[in-house]
Formats: C-alpha cells, structure tokens, sequence
C-alpha cells in the first residue's frame, strides 16, 4: 500500500529524520489559517498516489500569505494524471544547497533488505544511475543485523561525502532504515534530501509503500487502504476479499488463481477482450462466489463469461452453487463457459450443467476459451 | 526417486487440527504420502485421522523422526513456526500460507541460510512427487508418473500444466510451486540444479509470470548448468504496468523490470523454447520426449 506523502512525512518525523515544518488541508480555508504558523515562503503540494505532480502543476511555492488560500483551492480543485486532490501539504520553503537520494528497498531475489544512496538527487534514481553510475552506491543487509552506523559511513565515503555530509547523512540513512524495518515497508524513499544554504538536513519529500500482508501490525497508524482505491470495482473486489483489475474489453473473467487468471486473460485476448482480470484467492464459498458474479456484471456491456477454476484448497462445489443461484437471481443470458478440476470436479460440473453453464469437456484453458467463442459466434 | 521428496519421507502437519489441516491431511494421505505427526500447541495428545498429534516440533521429531513438514498455518504465526521446524531439524519445508509479511520472509530466509534446509514458498501450493507422495493442497487428479520436472511460480497454472501434459500422456517427476511471493525461500535456479540432477527428470518444464528477476536467473543458470531440455511459459502477457496481478510477486514496476517480454527473451536466448500459451507447452515437450 502506497503512502501519500504526509503519511510517510509524519513516519519519518517520528522516526527522528528531519522534515520541514509542515501541515495538512483538506480545504483552502484550512490552508490560509495553517499557513500562517509556518511562515511564508511555503510550498503547495497536492497530495496524490501518482507521480508528475510538478509538471501537471500540483506543487506551487507562494511567497505572500495572502495568496495561500487561492492557491490552495486551485490545486485541491484540480486533477493529477487522473487522480483528484483531496488533500494539500504545506512545507515551510528551504533554500537548498545541495540534493541527495536515499532509499530503503528489498532485493527480491536475494530476500534482502537493499539501501541505496546517492550524492545525487532529486531526480529519478535510475536517471542518475544511468547518468552519474559513480555517485550511486548500494549495500544488501542482513536483516538479523540491519544497517549499522558505520556500514552507512562507509557507503556515504564511498560517494566522496566528507566533512558535515559525513557527520549527518549517515545517521539520517539509519533512521531510514529503522522506519523501513519498523513500519513493514517495501520501499521508504527520500528523494530529494537536502542540505540548505543555512547547512540544515532535511527531507524534502518522502515516497512510502508499505507490505500489504504486513499492515495488520499498523492498524494504530489509521491508514484507509480502501479510500486509496480510485477505481470503485477495484475498491469493491477489495472489500469482498478478492482481486480486481478493471480492463477495456467485454469477456468478464473468474479464475481461481492468480496465474490462472493471468493465463485466461492472455489466451482470451487472442480472439476476444478480457473485461477484467479477477482471482479468488484460496478462500472459495458458495456467498464468495455468488458477490464475485455480482462484481464482474457491475461493469457495463458484459458479452460473455468465463469461469476458470481449479479445486485444490478450493471447494470448487460450493462456488459453483453461488455462480448458479446469482445467473438465476439476476436472469443472466449471456453465454458462461466454466472449466473446472480437481477435487469435487464430477460434482461442481453437474451443479454447473443443470444450471445452464457450459461446461468444457477438455483440460486445457484454450479449450474453454474455444467454447466461449463458438457460443458467442452463434449467438451473434 | 525424483527431488526433495518420495513416498518414504516422513511427514509432519504443522497445524493439523485447523479445518483447511484436516482436510489436507486426509487428501495427502490418500495420496500416499507417508504422515506421521501432527503439530497444533495446546492439543498434544489428540489424533487426527490416525494420526499423532504432538505440541511441538521438537517432540514430534523426538517421537516419530519426522524429517519434512507442511504448514497449515495462520500467516502471523509462521515465522516462529518455521524456526521452531528448522531448530528442530527438519530437511524440507513446504509453507502453503499465503499473506506472509515480506519482512518475515526475509528472517526466516535469513535464518535458514547455511543450515541444512530447503523451504518451498510462502503462497505455494506445495510439491508432489507423482505417484509416490504430496506435501501440500494440489488435486492429486492433475497428476500421471512421468519424466517431465515442473517449476511453477503459481499454483493453478502448475495444475493446469500438469494435466495438460498428463492427458497428452506425458506424465510427470515431481512437480513444485515455488511460491508466488517477491521474496520466496527457493530460487528458481536452486531447483533447476535439482532437476538437472535427477536422474528420473529427463526434461524440465517453467512455469514463469510477471514481476521480479527468477525466470533471468533461471536463464543465467540454464546457460551454465543445465543439460536438460528445458520449456517455459511465462503468464501475463497482457499485464498492464504498476498493477499487481493477484500475486504480492506478480507486478511490473515503473523501472521496467519483470515484464514478460524481458523474461522471455532472456530463456529463448539460452535455448529455452517458448510457450505463448499454456497449451503449447505440450507440443513443444512433443519435439523432445515420446508420449508414455
């Protein structure tokens, strides 16, 4: 789950890394009166889960109170790449002397904890490192061990920092890490940090995403994970236990596994249009299977459906029931192809046939698919 | 005898007592998968279907000298579960459980290195080795004993591979789902040098998707090392950037990495023929290996 940046701004208050003096307003008015403890120059940041605030025009720095309000409101009216602005961050304006980068991340492969540090910032990191390979450095830790002081020293050093840059930055990246480790995320970045003409550290943004499977040990910091999901039948798969990513075509898809699904999705957009990619996960019912029918026919203009299940942890039988009894209760007509196997198959095929779903006699996910194609084509 | 496992290991259920546990346990007995303990803290004493049950690992080994455990259990509990099987001394662990916070994974990960030990997940249906014993929830229907060896980042589409090959009349070795995590306790690679050296594996099978770097691993490792026909599928195709496609692992992010265009081309440039789709996996077998 993706932090907006406040979020991840208030982690790394607590956290003892220093941020600008700042606050939060979901209003213009609030704004004008918040601005005022922080002074001006100020900066207007909307807050957004996307990227290309800059260019789209949702950082602004103003330099009279009076203008705070207006500003505010134009930017909290706006839209970026699509998301709307419900939130501004106000950050006290620092003059700055110099930028760095410093992230905390997880080397899949090696099942590490990776940080990297750059006596660059406030660009991109894989420009820089493409650009400017020697001011980037990065370490794999040990989790047992995590980041030490002088491994982070020793990182800084190695990027020519000397002097103050060495007395600070360092312990500013083991902070990091500490909120990284403290706090189940996958990725803590601050880009950029900065040093200002005054010789001050600050971070100037901050990008945190956390592990969704680890959020249940952060429910004390009141995160929506709902509120961040734009799309509403995502946000809805969500609330019902499964994942949903809206598509551009008409074939809605239900398949037991992620793979699975990919896989469906794949083999239909051959020679047709998936509606949306959908997988239960491993926690099928008869009630589980009966909302996922409600959730794909939410969308518009469905022409086809194609059920891919396979009974492993999953009581293929009772979701069938679930599928059958929603094509009864909402008199669904158009062509439903299920293929299903393995445990309780014989059985989860008979509820499925009684009821009106094609069944497919092969094994083979493009056999399926073929049905589906046949079915649409006579229909047509 | 094919990898890691046979009809002869001795297996252990951690958290038998659990409604997904005892249902599992029936289903991989009827296999003939060789059980012989349960572990569930607080019901030491208890059986399930015949089975001992034992209030820790450690006992049960003592009692039963179980020697590979199959997990069952909730995803807060499984780091101190796992640890408690490795000090225990257990060989193979097979964690079925999905939602494993990825900072756990990277302790036990951690934990176990340099000790005698090969973990199979998080979020992995398991492994089966047809025909003689299954650690995990697969549909044992999916399944014929053959000479094909099967590496699955995902579950279903490690089913779907199989019983595409079974009714083509090719049967399989043993078959693994790695795990569809970011951070999984065994590579790609690491079960590639099994394969290789199975001397009942003739050829191996990938089953790949979007998101991280296994499948150029695997192809790094296959220039080297593996003298074995080797045939991948890689799902996603179609996999829009930034979403994550069910799988916490199955995600292409803005950096460019992990999609499946730079995965396939990595395999295909070390000799590994390419399935666009999941059938076709068959007919690329059919060019190596005689039916059954």
């Amino acid at each position: 789950m993706k932090l907006y940046e406040y979020e991840g701004v208030e982690l790394f208050k607590q956290g003892g890394i220093p941020v600008p003096d700042f606050a939060i307003a979901t209003t213009a008015e609030e704004a004008r009166e918040k601005a005022k403890a922080i002074g001006v120059p100020l900066i207007i940041k909307a807050q957004v889960l996307t990227g290309g605030r800059y260019l789209a025009g949702g950082v602004k720095t103003v330099s009279a109170l009076d203008k705070v309000e207006e500003t505010a409101r134009r930017i909290l009216s706006s839209k970026i790449r699509g998301f709307p602005v419900n939130k501004v961050l106000l950050a006290a304006n620092v003059d700055v002397f110099r930028e760095y980068y410093c992230s905390i991340t997880i080397d899949d492969y090696r099942g590490t904890p990776l940080v990297i540090f750059s006596a660059e910032g406030g660009v991109d990191i894989n420009q820089i490192a493409q650009e400017k390979e020697e001011a980037v450095v990065q370490r794999a830790v040990p989790i047992s061990r995590g980041l030490t002081i002088s491994d982070a020293r020793r990182m800084c050093r190695q990027v020519g920092l000397r002097g103050k840059d060495l007395d600070t930055i360092p312990g500013i990246l083991v902070n990091l890490y500490q909120v990284f480790r403290n706090n189940d995320a996958i990725l803590a970045e601050i880009n950029p940090l900065v040093r200002t003409k005054k010789g001050e550290y600050v971070a100037l943004d901050s990008k945190v995403e956390m592990d969704d499977s680890g959020l249940y040990r952060h429910t004390d910091l009141g995160l929506d994970q709902l509120e961040r999901i734009t799309n509403p039948l995502e946000k809805a798969g969500r609330e019902i236990g499964v994942s949903y990513l809206e598509l551009d075509g008409d074939i809605a898809i239900i398949a037991s596994g992620a793979g699975l699904g990919m896989a469906s999705m794949d083999i239909i957009n051959k020679r047709l249009s998936a509606a949306n990619f959908l997988e239960t996960g491993g926690a099928i019912t008869e009630e589980l299977l009966y909302k996922v029918m409600g959730l794909v026919f939410k969308k518009e203009g469905i022409r086809g459906l194609f059920i891919n299940v396979y009974g492993g942890i999953n009581p293929i039988h009772e979701g069938a029931k679930g599928i059958v009894r929603y094509i009864k209760d909402h008199n669904i007509t158009i062509p439903v192809v299920a293929k299903a196997l393995g445990n309780h198959q014989e059985e989860t095929w008979e509820i499925f046939k009684a009821n009106g779903v094609h069944v497919t006699s092969g094994v083979s996910t493009e056999e399926g698919v073929e049905m589906l194609v046949e079915l649409l084509g006579a229909k047509r | 005898m094919s990898i890691l496992l046979n009809k002869d290991t001795r297996v252990l259920v951690q958290g038998i007592t659990g409604r997904i546990g005892r249902v599992q346990t029936q289903w991989m007995l009827d296999y003939g998968t060789n059980i012989v303990a349960g572990v569930t803290p607080g019901k030491g004493g208890e059986e399930v279907e015949g089975i001992p049950v034992f209030n820790t690992a450690k006992e049960a080994v003592n009692e039963t000298g179980s020697e590979a455990v199959v997990f069952f259990v909730p995803a807060a509990a499984i780091k101190s579960a796992v640890i408690e099987n490795i000090d225990a001394g257990m060989k193979l662990l097979v964690v079925v459980t999905e939602n494993v916070p990825i900072h756990d994974a990277m302790e036990i990960r951690e934990y176990a290195r340099g000790r005698d030990t090969t973990i199979i997940g998080p979020t992995t249906p398991g492994i089966i080795t047809v025909g003689e014993a299954k650690m995990g929830i697969m549909p044992a229907n999916m399944f014929t004993p053959g000479r094909i060896g099967i590496i699955s980042r995902s579950g279903t589409l490690s089913y779907e591979t199989s019983i595409n090959l079974s009714t083509a009349g090719y049967g399989q070795s043993t078959v693994i789902g790695m795990g569809a995590d970011p951070v999984v306790f065994t590579s790609m690679p690491d079960i590639l040098k099994l394969f290789e050296r199975d001397p009942d594996t003739d050829l191996i099978v990938i089953v790949g998707e979007v998101g991280g770097i296994q499948e150029e691993k695997a192809a790094d490792y296959i220039d080297r090392w593996v003298t074995k026909p080797v045939v991948a599928y890689i799902a996603g195709l179609n996999a829009p950037q930034e979403k994550k496609m069910g799988h916490a692992g199955a995600i292409i992010r803005g950096d460019g990495k992990g999609t499946p265009q730079s995965k396939i081309a990595a395999l295909n440039e070390v000799g590994v023929d390419i399935a666009r789709y999941p059938a076709q996996i068959v007919d690329l077998v059919s060019e190596h290996l005689i039916p059954n």
